[in-house]
């Protein structure tokens, strides 16, 4: 057998990874490296005309407050999250691990808002919290509960705080169905040794149980991380292109189609097409980097069963 | 067909002769087959040709429809395929089309920046002297040249803006609609303290807030004011011109509930519902007033002026329609666009849409529109965002007034954060 069958052999099996590569090349890789190409030029979108610019596009982005508003935005939306996620998805998981009732149900309510789009949970809540047509301020009125009525999505007080609400309220299914797939994979022998042992319920569940939740953990906080550093649909459904109000609820993504399409529909006078795409490889960097970190140090800590 | 059935009796006729009963039915069957197949189609049929066309108006695709179906009856062979999609979708999915070579036939873009892009980036055709264009304004003219040369024409009209007010609500208040400054905010206080909001000021978005601003700023410079700022000879911080940025800021307070967290498509509907009495907006919005409420009763008045100023109003085109440069039915696009120019469709526009930008037509029956070309009359100034020297101050006004409204911006640094987009050497 020869050097290149030999090789043919062992190596023979990743031709079959030659679709998928073409189509992440083709779909991918090909997109951002253009997209880096564009980062470094002055093109307003249309057209052949444009002009190297090097890297002032992205010396301009990091000297911008808009810039560190919006990622700041995002980085407390992220936080929010979060913890609801690890708190109230883990609670609800641990409950739906213990098999109630009608468990398929509830599951299945838990899960309905991850399946609807962004764009459409945005206008479910609109009619929800929308000053003019919102169902929940006459509704708090009309049980006596007037006093706790507020103008949600228009005041800088509480517009961030109800992007927050709405995000989590169509993530908190993720966190349910990953922290109950880690449920299922802690061995129940050991809560029953701790059991045997004298720990009491939530001894188990911090001792025994959480600690073998870790893989569930590192993937949960990863994918919030990237849902909600490149969050835009719920934003831009709810509180506008501009991030209303006065920008309290501005983020990088409602940032990056400000400036590559225009906030207003009637002119296109204020696009800025390679600015918004040197925003947008900033965001990818910032992911990558978080994203690699949080992967390297949550998985240190991870507990094997 | 007609011509398909004397052979096929005479087919039948040889095959009935003495052929066996089986094969002669297989034989007549093949031939129909073919005989249908291969037989002529009417003429109007076999020379039908699709021209797409994309418009971002969904409230007016009755109306634009009703137009289109006018012109198909008149020019059996050419259809017209519309997609409407609201204004707010529009530009991204057209720039991205347009980037793609996937834009439509018939190309529509806002008068300024985006046609001098698409013409000068070879998207649109070059129409000088391939369209009659003598009917059309000298504004819609200019709106629809670049550097000289025509690249489209306004053929669904132009709009204007100015100060609506429910005249019902007023009526009922026995208010008149203001003509001043002063008079705007004896009005408003009238109707707040009756509990009516005094206007929809649906800010959310930018687009009032930047339309107001203009409008306000408008009543101050004037054209020639106007063309002093983009000649870089007056400034938005002058102190009279400065006056708007404090007016601005001093109706918020007469804005409906919400107005902070309500956009423009939505504060249009409340306004057509009567949930304010006054509201800023153009004529090529009574068509989606309407549409929400067929029974609301509105008036139209140039927009408020300072004293020594002049109530004004401000004019865009609505859309300029070119051709793609690719499309493979040149002849019927110019066809189109050449009707769209004439009498009839005008017409058509100016009674159910909005105005014409046709010298030969009046609105007919529509008296808001009627009403409008009045409050034009008075001191009507082009849309800032239409040149290139002044493009950025109508978004940056919708971008900052959010602030100026709140109290975290002083007019002066609004009027400043504006004056620093004007750029006198934009060509």
């Amino acid at each position: 057998m020869t050097a290149l069958q030999r090789r043919l052999r062992q190596y023979g099996h990743l031709w079959f990874t030659l679709p998928g590569l073409v189509f992440f090349s083709v779909f991918l890789v090909y997109p951002m490296l253009t997209a880096f190409r564009l980062s470094v030029v002055d093109w307003n979108g249309l057209g052949n005309e444009s002009r190297f610019v090097g890297l002032d596009n992205f010396r301009e982005a990091l000297t911008s407050v808009t810039f560190y508003r919006a990622a700041w935005h995002n980085i407390v939306i992220f936080l929010a999250i979060l913890v609801v996620q690890h708190t109230i998805g883990l609670f609800l998981a641990v409950q739906l691990n213990a098999r109630p009732r009608f468990m398929e149900v509830y599951r299945t309510i838990l899960f309905l808002p991850v399946i609807l789009s962004l764009v459409a949970t945005g206008f479910i809540w609109t009619l929800i919290l929308s000053p003019n047509i919102g169902i929940l301020n006459p509704f708090l009125s009309d049980i006596g509960l007037g006093f706790l009525a507020q103008p949600w999505l228009n005041d800088i007080t509480w517009a961030l705080p109800s992007v927050i609400v709405v995000q989590a309220w169509n993530h908190l299914g993720w966190a349910i169905v990953i922290y109950m797939s880690g449920l299922q994979n802690v061995p129940r022998e050991l809560r029953e040794a701790a059991q045997i042992d004298g720990a009491n319920g939530w001894q188990r569940f911090w001792n025994v149980t959480f600690p073998l939740l870790s893989p569930a953990f590192t993937s949960l906080t990863v994918i919030t991380f990237i849902q909600n550093i490149r969050v835009f649909d719920v934003v831009y459904v709810l509180t506008g292109p501009i991030g209303s109000p006065a920008g309290r609820t501005d983020v990088l993504g409602t940032l990056v189609y400000r400036m590559a399409f225009g906030a207003a529909g009637v002119t296109s006078a204020d696009i800025r097409f390679s600015y918004a795409i040197a925003i947008a490889v900033l965001i990818f960097i910032f992911m990558l980097i978080c994203s690699t970190g949080l992967l390297y140090g949550l998985r240190r800590r991870e507990v094997e069963a | 067909m007609p011509t398909a059935k004397p052979e096929l009796r005479r087919h039948s006729a040889e095959h009935a002769g003495g052929s066996k009963p089986g094969a002669s039915r297989r034989a007549l069957l093949a031939l129909a087959v073919i005989t249908v197949l291969a037989s002529p189609l009417p003429v109007s049929a076999q020379e039908k040709v699709t021209l797409t066309l994309w418009h971002n108006h969904p409230e007016w695709k009755d109306r634009v429809l009703a137009i289109l179906a006018r012109f198909e009856k008149l020019h059996p062979g050419i259809h017209i395929d519309l997609t409407e999609m609201p204004s707010s979708a529009y530009v991204p999915r057209m720039n991205t089309a347009l980037v793609a070579g996937e834009a439509p036939d018939i190309i529509a873009l806002n008068a300024g920046p985006d046609t001098r892009s698409a013409a000068e980036a070879g998207y649109t055709t070059d129409l000088t002297g391939r369209l009659d264009v003598l009917t059309l304004t000298p504004s819609a003219l200019s709106a629809s040249q670049v550097n000289g040369k025509l690249y489209g024409v306004p053929i669904l009209g132009s709009y204007t803006v100015g100060l609506y007010y429910n005249r019902d609500i007023f009526a009922k208040e026995g208010l008149t609609p203001p003509a001043t400054w002063d008079e705007f905010f004896a009005v408003a206080k009238a109707l707040k303290a009756k509990g009516i909001a005094p206007m929809i000021g649906p800010a959310q978005d930018g687009t009032i807030p930047g339309f107001l601003y203009m409008l306000i700023a408008s009543s101050i410079l004037g054209p020639d004011g106007l063309d002093a700022i983009r000649q870089g000879t007056r400034k938005l911080t002058d102190p009279d011109v400065l006056k708007a940025a404090y007016f601005l800021r001093d109706i918020f307070q007469y804005f409906h509930q919400g107005a902070l967290g309500t956009s423009y498509t939505e504060g249009k509907a409340l306004f057509a519902l009567g949930r304010g009495a006054m509201m800023e907006a153009g004529s090529a919005d009574y068509a989606g007033f309407t549409t929400t409420n067929p029974k609301v009763n509105l008036g139209v008045v140039p927009f408020p002026a300072p004293p020594g100023g002049k109530p004004s109003t401000v004019t865009g085109m609505q859309q300029v329609f070119g051709i793609n440069s690719k499309t493979k039915h040149m002849s019927e696009a110019i066809t189109f666009l050449q009707w769209m120019l004439t009498k009839e469709p005008a017409q058509m526009v100016v009674d159910t849409i909005t105005l014409s930008t046709s010298k030969e037509v009046l609105p007919s029956d529509n008296r808001v529109m009627v009403e409008m070309i009045q409050a034009s009359k008075s001191n009507d100034v082009r849309v800032w965002f239409e040149f290139p020297q002044t493009g950025k101050v109508f978004s940056t006004a919708g971008l900052k007034a959010q602030s100026l409204f709140l109290g975290e911006l002083s007019p002066e640094d609004f009027a400043k954060a504006l004056q620093d987009t004007v750029n006198p050497a934009a060509k």
